[in-house]
């Protein structure tokens, strides 16, 4: 018998349903397992056993456990484990309940799908005829070349490498001195990407939001400007933590953090590449060019660069606006030349993912005054017209994306999207995503319940219960009083309790707060604002009139408000394709205030007295007249 | 050559709410203006600030003897102290229910009921009750005493943002004013009072405690808060044009300036002299900032207080 001394011992994990399994080495916990088997599970808190979402069935085998925040006793008794926190000591079977998976059906792809116009891509080709030398003209062949390019461009600055150079005497005279000539465009040079043969060959650019949560990614072909393929993702990185604070912190204090990170997304981006170049049937060296948007942390960990300094004051990033790279140097599996460029952000917290929903909204080019605004974790807003732009960015706390909320998930399958309550509180109506029996709530259904709870005096305007003994809702849960919403799956009862809802309360005072702070910057009332762009998946599913209720988003007539579906990628995709878009964008960016709400006591003040439904200034809600 | 000084006047689109305290012939009222204090010229001030001298349930341990001293012999006995504070000038008495507080005697709700009415009784001012502080012991104290002083309209405190309606309840049903309080936070007050008045309390039965400080620890913050409470509502804003109410003597009796004794601290002077002058400077500037209901510990206080606001009340 041999020992393999030499081996650490692994161990086998199989996932049911997805019957896969995975080969760990001993000590790794099961999320880990997960991860390596590509299965996007929920993990909140990073890691840290806190926040419940992973929580899988052990079916068979046997586990070393750690914490088991979160989990019901219930949920222990039947099995339950925290992935984040198992290791197991011999192989095991699990398997993951849908409610620990993030769905896919949240990825916003596009609002509308209206192509953009094609004025000047990144990349493209033109067709070039130059005269042959003569002995009355012997300029050389790449003087030649760039004479002509100048004269049909009408701008001079145009490089050429090396390599080009190499090929050119040849391919010249080959083609008897008519040749496509690729030009990319980067960092405001042109370069001469390639010289040669005239062919009919497609090329692509590939644009992409990189989001926290998800990952959208479009192939727009480049003559004719037409969108190709488009597909969604959840981004890989979730298992290292929901938030970009919590996966800063995991780059930093992780070995390999950072590279661990830059692999999921670059994992996700690749996995979302390789599906759309089967869907067209062409090959990775036909995508030429690349424009990515995320927020500041996300482009950080995409491009590789210590993204530390973001979560710490005075919260400096390492760039705002990035250089372009190539792909081969970045790890995009795409044309290894292909220039990739990140769309420029503000600061910290404004990133490239809101310069492109602002160039999307035309805002900075209107009269009128408008606000954009994101909600995710952050809320991210900008307010301004063609003279003038200020931004900010808040922190709204989770509630929205589902966490933080004991029975809060992403608007997928199951989840409470709306909520009518009637009768005082006695009579509740959920409607469900997919009409699917309620497994959680999401944001939208978050908003209607505080919203229908203060009309209905479930709630005062602080928030707290108003308890009515005869209300068999109201019960005292494990973390305090809670009202029940739905029966769910398995006798889970769906509440809230009053701790949530006063989390929910923090988070949309300090939306609101932060649209109040950048009013009172540039001296305007919130009637001045007549338009509103809404970007986001958040966006999607909510309903203004109960989000204006709460006191969240500011009370204007419902036309003024707009939906922008994932401006992120739109704008990417704009940038790809136009010249003027590249400009309006680089105009924009430089235009942009950022407010920092940390400094001066302005924003503090504003979320004191939004800490309230809908607001301690009832004048600025008038037409929520609910008493 | 004369030049005719035209005195520019503001008008305000509002006053504050004048409160009723006590019962015929002896109510006194707080409240009322129409301008920014004292500035007679300009607008109404109808009502002088009130001075409530404080009175306890049980014998305070930390009372320095400079103040002990005035209430020889009646402080083992609230009606007979409420009885010499009358005497020595008081608009209103303030008892608090110190004993109830679970660390002293831990007395119930009906014994602290017991307690009030006998000071009700002893005296003709009207009467401020103030809990012992914990929260869960005031809810019960509170409502019985409410309950045992129906009729007498007294001013009672104070709801807080997180136990605030049980004792609205009980000011509402049993024909009460009530103090409510918030941390030096206008917004805090503000909601506390559209939750309270929601509740059904009419807001000219309601008067706002912003937990001031003393001079030398705050008082400037209390000041400004005060400042902008009082514009707020005098400009139209009908949740904040309320009287507001200064726990004077609680504060600047815990001052070292106060309680320190002369031995101990020479440079500084006769204690007793220096520990009066704390709590009237303390009183004449929240007076100034729009305080109109001023609790005090020391006749001394008392009496040199009133003295200032009659010079600033007179044309």
């Amino acid at each position: 018998m041999t020992c393999e001394l030499g081996d650490p011992p692994v161990r086998n994990v199989k996932i049911i349903p997805w019957g896969k399994t995975v080969a760990i080495p001993d000590g790794e916990n099961l999320l880990q397992a997960i991860a390596e088997a590509e299965i996007p599970l929920r993990a909140a808190c990073g890691g840290e056993g806190a926040c419940g979402r992973c929580r899988v069935l052990l079916k068979e085998g046997r586990v070393r456990q750690g914490l088991s925040g979160g989990l019901t006793g219930e949920e222990l008794a039947a099995g339950f484990i925290l992935a984040c926190q198992s290791v197991p000591v011999e192989d095991v079977v699990i398997e993951i309940p849908e409610s620990s998976l993030v769905d896919l059906r949240r990825v916003v792809l596009s609002g509308s799908g209206r192509d953009i116009s094609l004025s000047g891509p990144l990349y493209r080709k033109i067709k070039v005829e130059l005269r042959p030398p003569s002995l009355d003209d012997p300029k050389d062949d790449l003087g030649r070349l760039l004479d002509e390019l100048r004269f049909q461009l009408g701008d001079g600055r145009i490089n050429a490498g090396l390599g080009v150079v190499r090929t050119l005497p040849g391919i010249l005279r080959e083609s008897g001195w008519v040749v496509n000539v690729s030009l990319a465009e980067a960092g405001g040079e042109i370069y001469i990407e390639q010289v040669e043969q005239v062919s009919e060959s497609k090329y692509y650019g590939l644009a992409v939001d990189i989001g926290t949560t998800t990952i959208a990614a479009c192939l727009a072909d480049l003559e004719s400007g037409r969108q190709a393929a488009v597909r969604g993702a959840y981004n890989k990185q979730s298992v290292y933590g929901e938030d970009v604070i919590s996966r800063i912190i995991y780059a930093g204090e992780h070995k390999d953090g950072l590279e661990e990170l830059q692999g999921a997304v670059l994992g996700t981006i690749n996995g979302l590449v390789s599906g759309m170049l089967d869907d067209l049937h062409i090959s990775s060296g036909d995508v030429k060019v690349a424009v990515c948007a995320g927020n500041t942390t996300m482009t950080h960990l995409f491009l590789g660069l210590d993204p530390a300094y973001i979560r710490l004051e005075p919260y400096v990033p390492a760039a705002n606006n990035p250089p372009p790279g190539r792909a081969g140097e970045i790890g995009l599996k795409i044309n290894p030349g292909a220039w990739t460029h990140c769309l420029p952000g503000i600061s910290s917290y404004i990133g490239g993912d809101i310069t492109a929903g602002v160039l999307v909204t035309g805002m900075a080019e209107a009269e009128e005054i408008a606000l954009f605004i994101d909600v995710g974790t952050n809320g991210e807003m900008v307010l301004g017209n063609r003279e003038w732009l200020v931004a900010c960015s808040c922190s709204a706390g989770p509630a929205f994306e589902g966490n933080g909320i004991r029975y809060g998930m992403p608007a997928a399958e199951g989840a409470i999207e709306r909520v009518f309550i009637s009768e005082k509180g006695f009579r509740v109506e959920c409607r469900t995503v997919g009409n699917a029996p309620p497994s959680g709530i999401c944001g939208s259904g978050l908003i209607d319940c505080l919203a229908c709870f203060y009309r209905e005096g479930v709630i005062d305007r602080a928030g707290k219960f108003i308890f009515k003994p005869e209300n068999r809702r109201f019960r005292e849960g494990d973390e305090g009083p809670e009202f029940i919403l739905a029966g769910g799956l398995n006798n889970r009862e769906i509440t809230i309790s009053e701790t949530e809802i006063k989390n929910l309360i923090r988070s949309k005072a300090a939306v609101f707060a932060g649209i109040r702070s950048m009013l009172k910057t540039v001296g305007l009332p919130v009637e001045a604002i007549e338009r509103i762009y809404l970007a986001g998946g958040f966006g999607r599913f909510l309903n203004i009139r109960q989000a204006v209720a709460t006191g969240m988003l500011p009370d204007l007539p419902e036309d003024r408000y707009a939906y922008l579906g994932n401006s992120s990628l739109k704008g990417a995709v704009q940038v790809l394709l136009s010249k003027s878009a590249r400009r309006k964008l680089e105009e924009l960016s430089g235009k942009v205030t950022y407010l920092e709400l940390a400094a001066g006591k302005t924003f503090y003040d504003e979320f004191i007295s939004a800490l309230f439904l809908p607001h301690t200034d009832l004048n600025l809600f008038p037409s929520v007249n609910f008493k | 050559m004369n030049v005719a000084v035209n005195i520019i006047k503001e008008k305000y689109s509002n006053r504050i709410n004048e409160v009723v305290i006590g019962t015929d012939p002896h109510t006194v009222k707080a409240g009322g203006d129409s301008t920014l204090p004292f500035l007679l010229f300009e607008g109404e001030t109808p009502n002088r600030p009130l001075v409530a001298l404080e009175v306890w349930d049980i014998e305070p341990k930390q009372w320095p003897e400079i103040l002990t001293s005035e209430f020889k012999g009646v402080m083992s006995n609230p009606a007979a102290w409420a009885g010499k504070c009358e005497e020595y000038g008081a608009d209103l008495i303030c008892l608090t229910l110190a004993g109830s507080h679970p660390d002293n005697l831990d007395s119930s709700p009906a014994q602290c009921a017991e307690t009030a009415r006998a000071v009700a009784d002893a005296v003709k001012v009207p009467l401020i009750i103030m809990g012992c502080g914990v929260e869960e012991k005031d809810v019960q104290v509170i409502g019985e005493v409410c309950k045992v002083l129906e009729g007498r309209n007294c001013l009672v405190g104070c709801a807080k943002q997180d136990s605030y309606k049980t004792i609205t309840a009980s000011c509402i049903v049993h024909g009460h004013n009530l103090i409510v309080s918030n941390p030096l936070d206008i917004n805090i007050a503000k909601q506390l009072n559209i939750l309270v008045t929601e509740m059904g309390l009419p807001s000219n039965r309601i008067v706002i405690d912003p937990l001031v400080g003393s001079l030398g620890y705050g008082l400037e913050y209390a000041y400004s808060i005060m400042e902008r409470i009082r514009i707020s509502g005098l400009s139209g804003d009908k949740m904040l044009a309320m009287p507001m109410f200064c726990q004077i003597g609680q504060e600047v009796w815990k001052t070292k300036e106060a309680s320190s004794p002369v031995e101990e601290t020479p440079e500084w002077g006769d204690q007793a002299r220096r520990a009066v002058l704390w709590e009237v400077v303390t009183a004449a500037t929240l007076a100034q900032a729009g305080g109109s209901i001023m609790v005090m510990r020391h006749p001394g206080s008392l009496k040199q207080f009133l003295v200032h606001m009659k010079n600033l009340m007179e044309e």
